[in-house]
């Protein structure tokens, strides 16, 4: 680790504190319904838009009738996704003729298997592409039917955290709000207005926006590069602030167009965390207590630096072997040194395990970087990050809902040690919320764990529609441990709702379409539901007054609990799933083994 | 709860409209009037004809030139299918690389591997190296080197071909990047390659030498991010100020 290495993340992480205050008061004003600065412009849209809806601002839901809201919207979402795809043969703004018998020899057919993946993927904020775009889809398609989901997917995920930030904040109520307005003002008041200050930043670093088919240039050396242009800059602002991921490119936020520039780096980190973080506040000014937010923030917080130097170091140390070889493994100011296989110049590896940690500790999914060769260790972080449920600020929305599902274990845990009914921000946790809660965890782990184990025995017959021939792990790039890793990489990014890879796996199968998209299926409505319920059932409880037999919840001791009780969940659950991928692999990179 | 349908249609359709098509159009509207060079891919022209992006690598071979990194877009550096290699750190195929029967039933190679890059690297640059096998026995009837011959003697199970660099390899130049269109090289890799290119255009490598600092990016802001060299604008400068020797 470097000077500047150190220093990137530390700025990176002062900023990120920076805006939380402000952004979460920002949001808290959203989410009240209070007027905002953008009001003489937004409001009458925003009135236009329930006009447009159907939809009543005032009337209030239940929890069961908001979950009900927010299904409605998947299936809608689903069939327009699924059927844009399907469609794209006779759709404009195609230039490369996808889909079409005009397709480049390289093409990717969209079959329905690939589109019904792809419209989960995108429904469920998660942006796992079993497809590569370069090759699949042309611009209409990722405008309309794939930026349109990074908007609602994101502004579903914030409505869910506030519904639940109202379970803890309201007294004997019987509702949580309205989803259709929740939905309506956060995409309206909150990523839209920063999108389009974001698009024109990244735009000013060399982000591509245009509606240009693919330019042919002659290179120096004389043969021809066709370069593909397209709308990316606005669908790129949204895939960092809605959390989504998906990139407009194959090779996503390491393409020189979609990332030009350390600067466009740390902004699209800074989009990436920024909305999870300043969540918080706005969970603590709700709840009446800022310090309740700080707690959260400060658990994310040391679970954050924890991922940082566990991944740098290893990356910047690198693999041995090309160590033995005679290639720089220390930085020296005019090489980056370490293990850059998979990695730009212009981000390093600082820069590149920065974005690995962060977008893991996300549900975000985007990559500046292939994962897949990453170090075991450097690799371990990210997965990890997911499989704990991405608590780490999080996805928009998700992070903060995930983490409070995390805060109720803890309470019920502490409570366990203490003898006590526990408590949490003046509500009492019983057996439903605890129940709750458990659903959430445990279902995840059964897709992630269960698909992974099918994955890894599964063998399949000639001719059979659902994978090639012989073993599912015959899809994958690398041999031995790393291969598993692939997998479980695959099914934990699934349900985790990520989206980024290990890339090498060809996940565009019938197998691993329809294994992953339920997989993303299970991780996104298996904690909603939960959250929701959870939501309704505290919105109906009384306040249950402070005395001196409460665990408090906003200080350092419940950042103690609450880290431990991630960190305990995850380890248990996964330690002998990674101890088979990553872990062993790394004793065999040290031996100079090779598969 | 089916009452709900009747919004989730209509709000779908509305949001549609909103996000995906007046969105992204007004965006567009925007950016190529304020920002045209960026919006429309920093396309670069030499003498009217278009030669490619500053910001997207392409591909270099021959001695004259600096030369990218190693790619693994497509056949390298192909726009349209932009990759990085995906291979762990405990891949064979990475380290050694691979060979495969052409249709004719010639073996060819099928991926170089680090290990056949630092050769070339090497070799090219003329840096020191040690080799457990001389290297003159890899190589063809016209005395260059067969990639095929090396790749089975790195894969050779009982007695590997055991190559060192004596000097520190910069480690960009013998990996692929991330998007396999990496436009830049590290300083260090372009300060290796100078005495070769120089060599080639029949000029001092100071000359060279000299070029590479005005081609250099420093961090941004001074911390972020990392040194690096634009292979394409400087193999643009390089064409203009040292124009090859016609033979």
């Amino acid at each position: 680790m470097t000077f500047l290495g150190l220093a990137q993340i530390l700025i990176f992480f002062l900023v990120l504190l920076a805006i939380t205050k402000p952004l979460g008061l920002y949001m808290y004003r959203v989410f009240q319904g209070e007027r905002t600065f953008l009001d003489p412009i937004l409001r009458p849209l925003e009135r236009l838009i329930y006009r447009l809806g159907g939809v009543r601002e005032d009337v209030e839901q239940s929890w069961v009738e908001y979950t009900g809201s927010i299904i409605s919207f998947s299936i809608f979402s689903f069939l327009a996704v699924y059927l844009l795809q399907r469609f794209q043969g006779h759709l404009p703004l195609n230039p490369m003729h996808f889909s079409t018998p005009r397709a480049p020899a390289n093409a990717t057919p969209l079959t329905p298997d690939l589109a019904f993946n792809t419209a989960v993927s995108f429904l469920t904020n998660t942006n796992w592409q079993s497809y590569s775009p370069d090759t699949t889809l042309g611009y209409f398609v990722q405008m309309v039917a794939l930026a349109v989901q990074n908007f609602v997917s994101a502004a579903v995920g914030i409505a869910v955290a506030v519904a639940l930030i109202r379970g803890f904040a309201r007294r004997t109520a019987k509702t949580i709000g309205n989803c259709w307005v929740d939905v309506t003002r956060y995409t309206l008041y909150l990523l839209l207005p920063i999108c389009v200050v974001a698009t024109l930043l990244l735009v000013s670093q060399g982000c591509i926006q245009n509606f240009r088919g693919p330019v042919t240039a002659t290179t120096l050396e004389g043969p021809s590069q066709v370069i593909e242009q397209g709308p990316l800059a606005s669908q790129l602002a949204i895939k960092m602030l809605g959390t989504n991921g998906g990139g407009f490119f194959n090779s996503n936020s390491s393409h020189p167009y979609e990332n030009p520039t350390p600067l466009s780096n740390m902004l699209q980190m800074l989009m990436l965390l920024g909305i999870g973080a300043g969540l918080t506040y706005t969970f603590g000014k709700a709840v009446g207590d800022t310090r309740q937010g700080w707690a959260v923030f400060g658990a994310m917080a040391v679970m954050f630096f924890v991922g940082v130097f566990i991944c740098y170091p290893s990356e910047q140390h690198g693999n041995p072997m090309l160590a033995s070889m005679g290639i720089e493994r220390a930085y020296t100011g005019s090489q980056p040194g370490g293990n850059m296989e998979g990695k730009e110049t212009r981000f390093g590896i600082a820069q590149s395990t920065l974005f690995a940690t962060v977008t893991t500790d996300a549900s975000c999914g985007a990559v500046n970087s292939m994962h897949d060769s990453y170090t075991p260790l450097g690799g371990l972080v990210p997965m990890f990050n997911i499989e704990t449920d991405e608590v780490i600020f999080g996805g928009v929305g998700a992070g903060l809902y995930s983490m409070l599902i995390y805060a109720v274990v803890a309470v019920f845990i502490g409570g366990l040690m203490v003898g006590r009914t526990p408590e949490y921000v003046g509500k009492k946790i019983e057996q439903k919320e605890v129940k709750m809660a458990i659903i959430a965890v445990l279902s995840t782990a059964l897709v992630i764990l269960g698909f992974t184990a099918l994955s890894s025995i599964a063998r399949f017959a000639p001719n059979g529609y659902w994978n090639a021939p012989g073993p599912a792990a015959a899809n994958l790039n690398n041999n031995a441990a790393h291969g598993f890793s692939e997998i479980l990489y695959a099914y934990s990014s699934g349900a985790g709702n990520n989206g980024s890879a290990f890339g090498g796996i060809n996940a565009d199968t019938p197998w691993y379409n329809l294994t992953l998209a339920l997989d993303m299926l299970v991780g996104r409505f298996f904690f909603i539901i939960p959250a929701l319920a959870i939501a309704g059932s505290l919105a109906a409880k009384k306040v249950t007054p402070t005395t001196s037999g409460t665990l408090p919840t906003n200080g350092s001791l419940f950042v103690v609990l609450l880290v431990g009780t991630v960190v305990i969940v995850g380890a248990l659950t996964y330690f002998p799933a990674l101890s088979l991928g990553p872990i062993v692999e790394h004793f065999q990179m040290l031996n100079g083994k090779l598969f | 709860m089916f009452k709900e349908l009747g919004p989730g249609l209509r709000l779908t359709l509305v949001f549609t409209i909103l996000t995906g098509l007046l969105y992204p159009a007004l965006m567009t509207g925007l950016s190529e009037l304020i920002f045209p060079k960026q919006a429309g891919g920093s396309l670069v022209r030499v003498n009217g004809s278009l030669v490619g992006s500053s910001l997207i690598g392409q591909s270099f071979a021959k001695p004259e030139y600096f030369h990218p990194r190693p790619s693994a877009a497509g056949n390298g550096y192909d726009a349209t299918a932009s990759n990085g290699t995906n291979l762990g750190p405990t891949s064979a195929k990475l380290l050694h690389g691979t060979t495969k029967m052409d249709d004719k039933g010639r073996e060819i190679v099928d991926f170089d591997g680090i290990e056949d890059r630092l050769v070339h690297y090497s070799i090219d640059n003329n840096l020191p190296y040690q080799s457990s096998v001389p290297l003159d026995r890899f190589q063809d009837s016209q005395g260059n080197l067969d990639d095929v011959k090396l790749i089975d003697a790195f894969n050779d199970p009982k007695s590997p071909l055991v190559f060192t660099a004596q000097r520190p390899i910069p480690p960009d130049a013998v990996t692929a990047s991330s998007s396999g269109l990496d436009p830049q090289i590290s300083p260090r890799n372009a300060e290796i390659q100078a005495a070769r290119v120089a060599r080639a255009r029949g000029v001092e490598p100071d000359q060279v030498k000299g070029l590479i600092p005005q081609f250099t990016e420093r961090a941004d802001w001074g911390f972020l991010g990392e040194p690096r060299v634009n292979v394409l604008l400087l193999n643009i400068e390089l064409d203009r100020k040292f124009p090859v020797p016609k033979k």
